[in-house]
């Protein structure tokens, strides 16, 4: 059926709270209908929030054609671009994009789009006509939305009158056939800007300087500094802090943020979209969980999401409202951030056990707004003065926190009268409202205190003297007299126990006060679990709505009750009590939840154990394994040996990216491992510096190993990566793609099964430039004969004896690998051999027509171009290797680097910059790591880390790598590893493409046979004959020069329009330029020539963009490699317009979609189109790649095209 | 070219036959079954085989909540198995953490 829209682009003040916080200058889509009254209420309310101020969700159902008239009323050229659906590119882009047609109405003007909503899912739109990332801009304004595309046959209802409904984030949606659902459209949006109530910045009253930039949802935001002057005026509790009750309803009433509200079981769906511009946030719902990808029931559990600006996702909660135990209460949903939690990103999922028709009131007297029941639940009973029901028979006070919950508390109270009758019957301490442990299962019983104690993190004195962890109790006197090193805590369960925990407050009143933060009263601590089943009124270990405050004060102890119904990955815990305070400090851990009858062991002694982040687990029916946990911090608040602040912020209590970093406690940075030579080649190399101080995972070869990787603390993204291993992207799914790289945010959780295949030593890495130079890295060691502090795994056989002496620190560079002297691990030995001469050398890369340029590019190139090259004949692109599964790829790399020709030959490398610079003199080695395929780890890693022998070349010398293709992996990230400081940004990587077998080769032009290129025509007679291939790699930190030599300071210098408070925005790892494939399109060079925002992406007015055009024609089959190598931890999105692929290639099952989130270093991803160019459709015209990230990439050159032809063009001959 | 179906052997009534007679065989001993669909592992003691339905009294699964009680498996939804008999290896013993 055709559905129509009228929608109409305006520009809106949008009040962000009622605290009167506002944006004067917002803009919004709303539907036509709806204009003239929300311009009414805005006008009579100028500092109160109005409702019908919400992003524009309109829905739609599967096999719908939607029309979309759309007409604007903003100052310049708009449009609405949809992602995931399929329509003509020529007439509903929704942009400007090379040859194409504009697709943009002007002011005044009226464009109608047509919409072909194929699939159900979230249809997210924005605006191209204006992609400034200043307040000028578009999107960081508020202009976006989303088209929800249902199953067919649905409708859809008001939650709170039951009628039909238009537009609206809320919905009860349903089907024939189908279980009626609550529909929540959750859009953070970051970034845009805010006026206080007096028309200036918003001020925090603790630091008196500006506060924190806005965070919220769907153009809410709710501020700790805000509700912190209630408690400094004495208007609210004036005994509190202010963190501790920042999300308590008892003291201040409702957030202005959304509060999701639904009944106990309750089928949701939380449409989860990054509407913001910058920031890779991480979606937390306390208590429930979903599958990652909710179409493949092999997928992943999880609880906690990163999201990247412009991408989506469905959070569909497993058992609906209230998880499995059916919890009642407040349920926070947040940004793990933690500076974005205190900033305001938070909303509630309010679960009623009662039935609501309006009659009802909270605590603080304001109506409860009836909620329709869904029609085909059970009838819910109406609340009665015995039993009123969630949240009136909590005995809190209005205006005073949150009462502590019943029973928990040792010594605390009893309960009252009705909280008996809300009891379940046999409540107990921490669980008195759930019951959370299902049935009568074993129970496991755990003490843990939480300590303040010095935490050294290197030889070299960096520490932290205000640490903060939990230990078991029976640990306590170990760890205080320094018998046991701090480590964070990592408890072993097994699946289906009820688990009772201890807890004790053995803080300080205070954390005192530095050059980081302010004294702060953190007086109270909690424990909050990720994944297990609780009852969240009194074990969530946080403050929240009308819940209880289930913290515990110092010196007293409360006990909780969680669930863990199955095996599960590591479960995060931490505090939620004072968590932006100090959880920095080192307050995290983890449960794991193992399979069920396992048993754990210390690794060295064979003892029985239940912690540690190293174990040994054995199994009566599963091959036996090793379990490691990581955790990698940031925020870390470290002083040198001297008491000297690292990376210190401006100011006291500034959340201004303080501090380094650290994994488990612990860093090495990159900075005091040059050895006596000087060489950066050497810096993980044992032989020459010793082993690192961060976790060395240890095992025997052949040895299955489970890495637990966690984020700890505390805002930033961070990317994973292990040289010479890969794991499975979705552990439960046998057809999942394999990985050997992940991003992280904090609270996620994964686990990376593997075996190692041979002994040697295998780099951990969180291998950005910032990271890993700040020392988040370690090794995985596997052993080939027996050593002392290591028990083997029982049902493997035992290491033979020890024979050879173990390797020994030397001081100097290890001998140079021979790698000819192994195969892989799994080649055969008669596997057909391909082979590549590569050489490392030094030239200028032109980067676009406008003269930006690096003219001390580092490139890998095969040697029968290099000449063409260094003439000029040919401008260089990234290297692009390719073999076919089964094949060994002996790939010679010769070194030609020149000292002269670095730029920064003193050793300080000052742009783009990294925290805690030192001297670190250029490396004339270099060397060529490639990550997913087979290689023997001690010769072909292309890194010289711990005990390895070298696998990196000087001048002169060349090595010969043995990799071996496995499988079709597809896309695999190459780079340089012997001096990431001075080579890889400069251009030192490229791409490896492990085809199918019977693969050839093609050069798209002449149909000739290739060697590389990063555009080609594959030939397989098995898999439908050709296919083109196109290689995109992103990459950032690029240090680029203009056409006179001056230096560009991207991003600031690519900003299109005036950015004020630029020295706060812009974070360390946000410098240096950006592209694809060494070329990069910046939109103020454009601008500079032709000022018209709305041109900025047209070829018409410009020509063809610097970055690859892709070519093909309608419904030729297209698979794009995408990949990113290098180098910074601001992740990225990548989205092409119109074209949709599933999220795992190999999978049937998997979701589509049209963005990949979290590209950061490392990442490589297969986007098979699906329909192939043009989409489904096959509709020809120009499509648009780029960055979803408004700010800053897409300003700064982060976009392409791919043209799909539909006449023969004399250059391109079709497949 | 015609092919003569009038003399064909149900080779999967043969294989489904020559598996209930293994089960049948197995009554009154101790059996683990692999099964594709929740809750995927059962250890316990073969009571009877109805038809095609294993009657197993079972003393483990994957879930303690879905223990010691009767559970009905049809032969089509087992993956693995393995029936103990005297003098072979025997099922390991699976014990809760105490």
């Amino acid at each position: 059926m055709i559905r129509r829209y009228h929608v109409v682009a305006i520009p809106i003040r949008i009040v962000v709270n009622n605290f009167g916080d506002h944006n004067p200058d917002g803009r919004m889509y709303v539907l036509k209908e709806k204009e003239a009254k929300v311009k009414e209420l805005v006008r009579k309310n100028p500092f109160t929030p109005v409702e019908l101020v919400q992003p524009l969700t309109i829905r739609a159902n599967e096999g719908d054609v939607v029309e979309i008239l759309f007409e604007n009323q903003l100052p310049f050229a708009a449009g609405m671009h949809f992602q995931e659906a399929d329509y003509n590119v020529l007439t509903s882009d929704g942009a400007n994009v090379g040859l194409n047609p504009s697709s943009l109405a002007e002011c005044g003007e009226q464009i109608l789009y047509e919409i072909n909503a194929t699939r159900e899912g979230i249809y997210f739109f924005t605006d191209l006509g204006n992609v400034s990332s200043t307040e000028d801009g578009s999107s960081i304004q508020g202009l976006f939305g989303t088209l929800l595309v249902e199953k067919r046959g649905s409708w859809w209802t008001d939650p709170e009158t039951g009628d039909p409904l238009n537009s609206g984030v809320f919905a009860d949606v349903h089907n024939p056939f189908l279980p009626s659902f609550r529909e929540y459209a959750w859009f953070f949006n970051d970034e845009m800007e805010v006026d206080d109530l007096t028309g200036n910045r918003p001020i925090n009253p603790q630091t008196n300087q500006d506060a924190e930039s806005f965070h919220g949802v769907n153009y809410r935001y709710e501020p700790l500094h805000n509700r912190d002057r209630l408690l400094e005026e004495g208007v609210v509790c004036p005994d509190c802090d202010g963190e501790e009750v920042h999300h308590d309803s008892w003291v201040f009433g409702d957030p202005a943020t959304p509060i999701l509200r639904g009944y106990r079981g309750d089928p949701t769906m939380i449409r989860l979209i990054h509407a913001g511009v910058k920031e890779t946030h991480v979606f937390h719902y306390h208590v429930h969980q979903w599958l990652r990808d909710p179409s493949n029931a092999g997928s992943e559990i999880i609880d906690s999401q990163a999201i990247s600006p412009q991408s989506h996702y469905n959070v569909q909660p497993l058992y609906g409202l209230g998880s499995l135990s059916g919890a009642i209460g407040d349920v926070i949903v947040h940004c793990h951030l933690y500076p974005h939690f205190e900033a305001g990103m938070w909303g509630i999922n309010r679960i009623f056990d009662t039935l609501q028709d309006g009659s009802q009131c909270y605590p603080n007297g304001v109506p409860i707004a009836a909620l329709q029941p869904l029609p085909d639940r059970p009838c819910l009973p109406r609340p009665t003065k015995e039993k009123p029901g969630f949240p009136n028979f909590i005995p809190g006070k209005v205006g005073c926190k949150a009462p502590r919950p019943p029973l928990g508390i040792v010594g605390g109270r009893e309960m009252t009268e009705l909280e008996k009758n809300a009891a379940v019957p046999n409540a107990r301490p921490g669980a008195v409202f759930t019951d959370s442990c299902l049935g009568n299962p074993v129970v496991v019983e755990f003490d843990v205190s939480m300590i303040e104690l010095p935490i050294v993190y290197n030889k070299q004195g960096w520490n932290d003297p205000k640490g903060r962890i939990y230990v078991l109790d029976k640990d306590l006197d170990d760890v205080l007299s320094g018998k046991k090193e701090p480590e964070p805590l990592v408890l072993h369960i097994p699946a289906g126990s009820c688990i009772r925990l201890n807890f004790t407050n053995r803080l300080p009143h205070i954390l005192d006060g530095d050059a980081f933060q302010l004294v702060t009263r953190t007086y109270e601590v909690g424990f909050h679990i990720h994944f297990v089943k609780f009852d969240v009124l009194v074990t969530d270990g946080a403050n929240v709505g009308w819940n209880y405050d289930s913290s515990v004060l110092p010196g007293e102890t409360i006990r909780y009750e969680w669930f863990a119904d199955t095996e599960l990955k590591a479960f995060f815990f931490h505090d939620h009590l004072f968590p932006i305070s100090h959880q920095q400090h080192g307050v995290f851990g983890a449960g794991v939840i193992q399979p069920r009858f396992s048993q754990f062991f210390d690794s060295t002694t064979g003892e029985e154990t239940e912690r540690g982040t190293q174990v040994t687990v054995t199994h009566p029916i599963i091959p036996d394994y090793r379990d490691f946990a990581l955790f990698v911090q940031d925020f870390a608040l470290l002083f040198d040996k001297n008491g000297c602040p690292l990376a210190p912020p401006e100011f006291p209590g500034s959340q201004d990216d303080p501090g380094v970093f650290g994994v488990n406690y612990k860093n090495e940075p990159l900075q005091f491992r040059l050895g006596k030579d000087c060489d950066p080649a050497y810096s993980f190399s044992s032989f020459v510096n010793g082993d690192p101080v961060t976790p060395i995972l240890m095992a025997y070869e052949g040895d299955p190993i489970r890495i637990r990787l966690l984020q700890g603390a505390h805002e930033e993204s961070h990317s994973f990566n292990v040289h010479g291993l890969r794991w499975k992207s979705e552990r439960p799914d046998n057809d999942s793609i394999l990985l050997s790289q992940q991003h992280i945010g904090i609270s996620e959780s994964f686990t990376m099964e593997m075996d190692i295949p041979r002994a040697g030593d295998y780099l951990w890495a969180f291998e950005d430039e910032e990271d890993v130079w700040n020392g988040t890295w370690g090794l995985i060691r596997a052993f080939d004969q027996e050593v002392e502090d290591l028990i083997p795994l029982p049902d493997r056989p035992l290491p033979p004896p020890r024979t050879k002496p173990l390797p020994e620190v030397t001081g100097k560079p290890p001998a140079l690998a021979n790698p000819q002297s192994t195969l892989p691990p799994e080649a055969s030995p008669n596997a057909p051999i391909r082979r590549y001469d590569v050489v490392a050398f030094q030239t200028p890369i032109v980067y676009n027509s406008y003269g930006d340029h690096d003219p001390f590019g580092i490139i890998f190139a095969l040697e029968e171009d290099v000449d063409d090259i260094l003439c000029g004949k040919k401008n260089p692109e990234p290297l692009v290797l390719r073999g076919n599964t089964g094949d060994i790829v002996e790939v010679t790399l010769t070194s030609r680097l020149k000292f002269e020709l670095f730029p920064f030959q003193d050793g300080i490398h000052p742009y783009p910059p990294v925290k805690e610079q030192a001297f670190y003199p250029p490396s004339l080695r270099i060397s060529l790591h490639v990550s997913l395929l087979d290689y023997d780890v001690t010769t072909s890693s292309g890194d010289t880390v711990g005990f390895n022998p070298d696998q990196t070349v000087g001048p002169g010398e060349k090595i010969t790598y043995r990799w071996h293709v496995h499988d079709a992996v597809g896309t695999c990230a190459m780079w340089d590893v012997a001096d990431l400081r001075n080579h890889r940004s400069f251009g030192a990587f490229g791409a490896f493409i492990a085809e199918p077998r019977f693969t050839t080769y093609l050069d798209p032009l002449t149909l000739e046979p290739v060697k590389t290129g990063t555009n080609i025509v594959l030939n397989n007679p098995l898999l439908g004959g050709n296919s083109r291939e196109f290689v995109i790699i992103m990459h950032d930190g690029v240090r680029l020069v203009d056409k006179q030599g001056q230096l560009i300071v991207d991003p600031i210098d690519g900003i299109l329009g005036v950015q004020d408070d630029l020295e706060d925005l812009v974070d360390t790892y946000d410098n240096g330029s950006r592209g694809f494939n060494y070329r990069t399109e910046r939109l103020i060079n454009r601008f500079r020539e032709h000022p018209v925002l709305s041109d900025l992406f047209s070829s018409k007015v410009f020509g063809d963009p610097a970055t690859p055009v892709f070519e093909a024609y309608a419904g030729e089959a297209v698979t794009i490699r995408l990949t990113m190598p290098s180098e910074r931890r601001r992740a990225h999105t990548f989205h092409l317009h119109g074209h949709v692929w599933k999220f795992d290639p190999r999978d049937i099952d998997s979701r589509m979609d049209s963005y990949v989130g979290h590209m950061v270093p490392g990442a490589a991803e297969d986007l098979l189109l699906i329909g192939g160019a043009g989409g489904i459709f096959n509709f020809p015209g120009d499509y648009m790649y780029r960055s979803g990230n408004i700010r800053w990439d897409i300003e700064q050159g982060m976009w392409g095209i791919m043209r799909v032809h539909d006449k023969d063009q004399p250059h391109l001959p079709r497949l | 070219m015609t092919h003569d179906n009038s003399n064909n052997i149900d080779v999967n009534a043969i294989h489904d036959m020559a598996l209930l007679d293994h089960f049948i065989d197995g009554i009154g001993q101790k059996v683990i079954i692999l099964s594709p669909s929740f809750p995927f592992l059962f250890i316990g003691t073969i009571v009877d085989v109805v038809e095609d339905l294993i009657e197993l009294d079972v003393e483990t699964t994957h879930f303690s909540q879905l223990e010691d009680r009767t559970w009905f498996i049809h032969i089509h939804n087992i993956e693995v198995f393995y029936i103990e008999r005297p003098g072979e290896p025997q099922i390991p013993e699976l014990k809760d953490m105490t």
